[in-house]
Parts: structure tokens; sequence; C-alpha cells
């Protein structure tokens, strides 16, 4: 009787620990992806000019380059209230929301999220100013409703190399 | 009390000074500090994870991405300009000096190659009709924009940082050739690798058709053409200036005199022209076009009938007073070979011809010459 209760409890917190090891591992249930792709154009046998995507080459300053979230449920069970959240490497600039994905929401200090337009920049004076594209600090992604065992989706956003 | 007073002063300053420092310091941690016009260095990597957060029957999980990685690499450009305009120099002048600037707009540290043209004419200079010669190229050692021939000897550019500036000086002879109206001389820069202290980089080579290389630096060239023979993405930058001869003629006037010294009779003392009388010639030449260097200037008197001269009289950089000459200057040997200090100044007694020639290099508008000498009546 006294030694059951015991195993049980380590049994339960073992239960408890290793799921958690395991998203630490990003091997959990939900797997994100982060690309980074640079836009090739090349001449098409009917004469337009066709985009595709490919792995950064060279890369200099000014350079547009796409980053590219992907994220897929390899678990049993539904995933809610997702939250996919990019914090920009320091010398990247944030454009824009590649076209087809939906266009995150953005923050100038990793904390406040919302949309470019609402959003304002402290000046060291105190004062306060709009915020433009090269104060993002950090674009995030809220999905509506929960991704469904074995579904995935991508979402992708351009910047510039400063 | 006044020492405590003082005391309690430099706490209270050195507290404030504290805040202070501790809210710029706040302020400045939210403004990342971006990187120049040339953008991030070359060889930074740059890295992005993506995290993620959600639940699973409401449990709260989290997820973080790969990181991914890529290297910035090297966008090689530079801009070269004239530093002010066309140079005016006379016919004959030596060392006359153009600037340049050479801007490092790549985003690294960089050497910068340093050739010169005279040959190319594009119709921008018309009447380019003459070629400087001696022509060399030094950088400015000390930013300003002086050519000092004792400091700035470098003859390329070293380790230029991502949009700096150096100053280029091109240093030339101007032949002296009336002909001459107008030289254009192209600078030519050459983007080269830096992190060579000491010594010149290699000059940089597109990697534009070599396969990415994903841990290496590529050499992207971005530089404009910048004309005169120049073209796009090659890794030059070209500018072009002029020597221009401006003035041809300058307002040259001479003034001669003469006062009796002594004579036999009276000595010093209201000397009369007599025969035997010292006679000194004072000869002032002046230059009244202001700027503009008179070179090479040739005096040559004729002693007068009935007079003979006076041995090792003549004397140069005498002092003068409008018309006269005061007190003699320093002489010169009748055989010539006497050279005045910093001056240039030479000149001789030619017997044969009874001629006294004195030969002035450069007679600036600031300062007339003055030379002179004796003759004795005959």
């Amino acid at each position: 009787m006294t030694t059951r209760p015991m195993i049980t409890a380590i049994l339960a917190t073992t239960a408890f620990i290793a799921p958690a090891a395991v998203a630490i591992a990003a091997a959990g249930p939900l797997q994100i992806t982060s690309s980074i792709m640079v836009e090739a154009r090349s001449a098409a046998a009917d004469g337009t000019t066709r985009v595709t995507l490919e792995k950064p080459s060279r890369v200099t300053p000014g350079d547009k380059v796409i980053f590219v979230l992907s994220y897929r449920n390899t678990g049993a069970q539904p995933l809610a209230n997702v939250v996919l959240d990019n914090p920009l490497p320091k010398a990247i600039a944030y454009r824009s929301a590649n076209p087809g994905s939906p266009a995150p929401e953005v923050s100038v200090d990793g904390k406040t999220f919302g949309s470019l337009a609402s959003l304002r920049v402290r000046s060291p004076d105190g004062s306060t100013r709009a915020a433009n594209p090269n104060d993002v600090t950090s674009v995030r992604w809220r999905l509506a409703s929960p991704i469904a065992a074995g579904s995935q989706g991508q979402f992708a956003f351009q910047a510039v190399l400063k | 009390m006044n020492a405590t007073g003082v005391i309690r002063t430099l706490l209270a300053g050195t507290a404030a000074i504290v805040t202070l420092g501790t809210m710029t310091g706040t302020a400045s941690a939210q403004v990342v500090t971006p990187p120049g016009p040339a953008g991030t260095t070359a060889g930074t990597v740059i890295t992005n994870t993506a995290l993620a957060s959600y639940t699973v029957n409401g449990v709260v999980q989290n997820a973080t991405s790969n990181p991914v990685t890529f290297m910035v690499d090297l966008k090689a450009n530079l801009t070269v300009a004239p530093l002010g305009g066309n140079t005016p120099v006379t016919i004959g002048e030596t060392g006359a000096v153009l600037k340049y600037t050479v801007t490092n707009n790549t985003n690294g540290i960089q050497d910068f190659l340093l050739t010169f043209n005279q040959s190319f004419i594009g119709g921008l200079f018309t009447g380019d009709n003459f070629d400087a010669t001696n022509v060399k190229i030094f950088v400015d050692s000390n930013n300003n924009n002086q050519y000092d021939p004792t400091l700035d000897t470098a003859t390329y550019i070293n380790e230029l940082g991502a949009d700096k500036s150096a100053t280029v000086f091109i240093v030339a002879d101007i032949p002296s050739d009336q002909a001459a109206a107008l030289a254009s001389v192209t600078l030519i820069a050459q983007i080269a690798e830096g992190n060579t202290p000491n010594a010149a980089g290699a000059a940089l080579v597109s990697n534009a058709l070599t396969i990415n290389r994903d841990n290496a630096i590529d050499v992207v060239f971005a530089d404009n053409d910048s004309g005169f023979g120049d073209a796009a993405n090659n890794g030059y930058g070209r500018a072009t200036l002029g020597y221009e001869i401006t003035t041809r003629n300058v307002d040259l006037s001479i003034v001669k005199s003469s006062v009796v010294i002594s004579d036999p009779v009276s000595g010093i003392v209201l000397p009369k022209a007599i025969p035997g009388a010292i006679v000194r010639y004072c000869l002032i030449v002046r230059n009244a076009t202001t700027l503009t260097p008179a070179r090479n200037v040739n005096l040559s008197d004729l002693i007068p009938a009935n007079t003979t001269y006076v041995p090792g009289s003549i004397t140069v950089g005498g002092i003068s007073l409008g018309t006269d000459c005061v007190l003699d200057g320093l002489p010169l040997s009748d055989a010539g070979g006497t050279v005045i200090p910093a001056t240039g100044i030479t000149g001789s007694f030619d017997s044969t011809a009874k001629q006294v020639k004195v030969t002035i290099p450069t007679l600036t508008s600031l300062l007339p010459v003055a030379a002179s000498f004796r003759v004795t009546i005959n």
C-alpha cells in the first residue's frame, strides 16, 4: 500500500516531465521549421519572368530575403491557441507579408503586437512617432482555429538585409 | 563648513550623473544601432529561430524551430569624386596638385589601389591639349585635405573602413610649353582586399560566376559606371580633374634708379657724379598679377658707357623704398654659381658683353625683388 502510491507519484512526475523535455527538444506534436529564402528570377519559355524561391546564395546589404515558417501537427491531438513568433535577427529589417501569406502582427518592442499602423515608437527624447517597417523587432501569427492532427501550413514574410 | 558643502555638492553631482547615465543606457538599449549606409558587415552570420506556443487539452506547450543561418557577403562599392575644381597653373609650374576623394561604400574594411590616366578624351574636357609630367599619386595622411610632401607619402589607401573617405592628391609638373592650355588627369581607384595592415591588398575579384560558398564571404561588385572609360560592377571608380593654364601673361614692371654713393673729392658726404665717383644702380622688379607667380624672370642690364663695373658688386634682395635701393642685399659672385637660399635667385656679370644678369625663379605679387650693382664713372 505504501509502496504503490510512491511509484504512482514517480510515474506521474515522469509523465509530467517527459512531454516538457520533448517539447524543449522541438520534437513535440507541433514541429516548426524556419527557412530563409531569396527570390530567383529566370526567364520562362513564354517570355515572362518566373520568380522562384531558393536557398540564399549571395546576400549583400539591401537584398530581399524571405523568411518562411512551416508548421505541422505530428501528434494525435488537435493543437489550440497556436502562436508562431519570429523575433527578427538584428541585421534584418521587416518589409511585408509575402504574397499569399496572411499578414503577421508585428511588434516594435517584442511585447505589444498589432498592425504596424497601430504601433508607435518612443524616441530617446520621450516623444513618440508612428512606427515604420524598420522599427519592427518581432512578428507573430495567431491561429484562429486549432490545428487538426496531421495538418500543416506555412507563413512567410519579406525582409531586407540592413 | 565650506569643505563639507563642497563634498555634498560633489556627491550630489555624482549621483545626478549616475542617474543620467542609467537613463541614457536604458534609452539607447531600446534603439538598436543600425549599420551605416554600406550595410551589415560582410562575414556576419544571420541566424533566425522561430518560437511557438500552443495548448494540448488545455496544457500550454512551447516549441522552438531549427536555427537557420546565412552569411552576409561582400558588396564591393566605391565612390571617386573630385574635391574642388580644376587647379589653375602657370607654364613651367612644378608640384601642382589635384584633389580627389575616394569613399568606401563596401560593407567591409578595404584597401584601394590608385592609378591615373591622362589619355582619356571624352569631350567633357574640351581643350585638353597637353599631358602633365612627373605625375605621382599620394594619399592624405592626416585628413587636412592639404598636400604635405613630407607626410603624405602613401601611394595606396590602406584599411579604409565602411562609409569612410580618404583624400587623394595627384601631384604633377606642368611643361614649359606655350601652347599648353588644359591637361585632364583621371584618378582610377580599385577596391582591394583589406586586413593587410602594412601592405596593399590584392585587387578584389568578383565571385559572381562561381558557385556560392555558404561559409565563405563571396565578393559581389555593386559599383556604378563612373564614366571616363569606367564600367559598372568592375570594382573600379574614376573621377577626372584638369590642370588649367589660366594666366599666360603677368604684369611685370621694372624700375631702374641710380644714386651716387661717393666721389673722390667729397667722399660720402653729398657726393657728386664726377669722374671716379661710385654710382649704385638699383633694379626693382614687381609682379602686379595677384595669385599668379612669374617664373624664371631674367633681368639683364648693360653697364652704361663711360663707366666701369665694380667687381663683386651685384646684390639681390636688398631693401628698397619706392624706386630706390636703401640697403644692398645678398652678394652674388660675378662668375655665377651663387644660389641665394630659399628664393633660388642666381646671377653673374658678363665682362665681355658688360652685362649684369639676375635670374629669379619665382616672383610673386607679394614680394618685389631688388637687385643692385655699382659702377665707377670714368
